[in-house]
């Protein structure tokens, strides 16, 4: 009766003591598991375009020479890969070093991509960097 | 010839560790995030002057385009017919803006992009991001 009470037999001196080992063993197994699994996220970029309807226009106001219009091509008898601009092949540094002369006047311009449809991805994210490098903001991307 | 007794083991104060692992712990917990489930195999091209959303938005929808071009979400394969369906009930349910990621492998070609960018044009959704890396971490 008197352990049911609250165990007042115990002898003095006599501390109750807590087994530590299996709860220091448990948080350890947590701590390797989440050390094990722990991995580290690549930071994402996003670039954003817009996808014109098919059969829209620009707008009738707008001039255009405020277009500027890249095509990512990927051809055999234009030798593999490549871009575009105004009817020239140009590499992507050229078209760095055109859009950052241009985004000096005008980050606004509206910039037409034209992508072939064996044309690598990549191509084209390549070129929305290099469009974001110069603030050049104003993208749509349409699919020959 | 030891001055100790019998009966009295060196005790090691076990408060502080425990106290150290505990913080680490709740370090780890509060600081892994529910990830999205996501295609492994997808390579994603770079984009070191790429916009990196400061909070992003927990409603973006993320479509995944592998090298081969078949599509998915969440890790599980759509057929582009499930996609637009899938997107036309997300639409009427958030409206015309809300955000769609395409993450495309960088091999793949732009006609399996374009599959996708038609589908969503197809249903008026216009503005599209595309997922590149940023920073590579692992």
């Amino acid at each position: 009766m008197a352990r049911l009470m609250g165990g007042k037999d115990r002898r003095k001196g006599e501390s109750p003591s807590l087994e530590m080992t299996p709860m220091i063993d448990v948080v350890f197994q947590l701590l390797i598991f989440f050390i094990v699994t722990l991995k580290q996220q690549d930071i994402l970029a996003r670039l954003e375009v817009s996808r014109p309807a098919p059969d829209s226009r620009p707008p009738p106001d707008k001039r255009i020479d405020e277009l500027l219009e890249i095509m990512v091509y990927n051809h055999k008898r234009l030798g593999g890969e490549g871009f575009v601009l105004r009817g020239r092949q140009v590499s992507l540094g050229e078209l760095d070093r055109q859009f950052q002369r241009l985004s000096q006047y005008d980050k606004g311009v509206s910039v037409i991509v034209k992508c072939t449809g064996d044309s690598p991805h990549a191509n084209l994210v390549k070129l929305l960097d290099v469009c974001a490098k110069s603030g050049l903001r104003n993208i749509a991307v349409f699919s020959m | 010839m030891s001055k100790r007794r019998d009966d009295s083991g060196t005790q090691m104060d076990m408060t502080p560790m425990i106290d150290c692992v505990f913080q680490l712990i709740i370090f780890f917990v509060v600081t892994i995030t529910m990830q999205q489930k996501l295609n492994e195999d997808i390579k994603l091209e770079f984009s070191k002057n790429g916009p990196v959303p400061t909070r992003p938005d927990q409603t973006t929808t993320v479509i995944e385009v592998d090298r081969n071009g078949w599509i998915s979400m969440q890790g599980v394969p759509l057929s582009k017919a499930a996609l637009q369906d899938l997107l036309k009930s997300k639409r009427d349910r958030l409206g015309q803006t809300y955000p769609i990621l395409i993450r495309g492998d960088y091999r793949t070609k732009h006609q399996d992009i374009r599959s996708v960018m038609d589908i969503c044009t197809g249903i008026d959704i216009w503005k599209i991001e595309f997922a590149a890396i940023k920073e590579k971490k692992n």
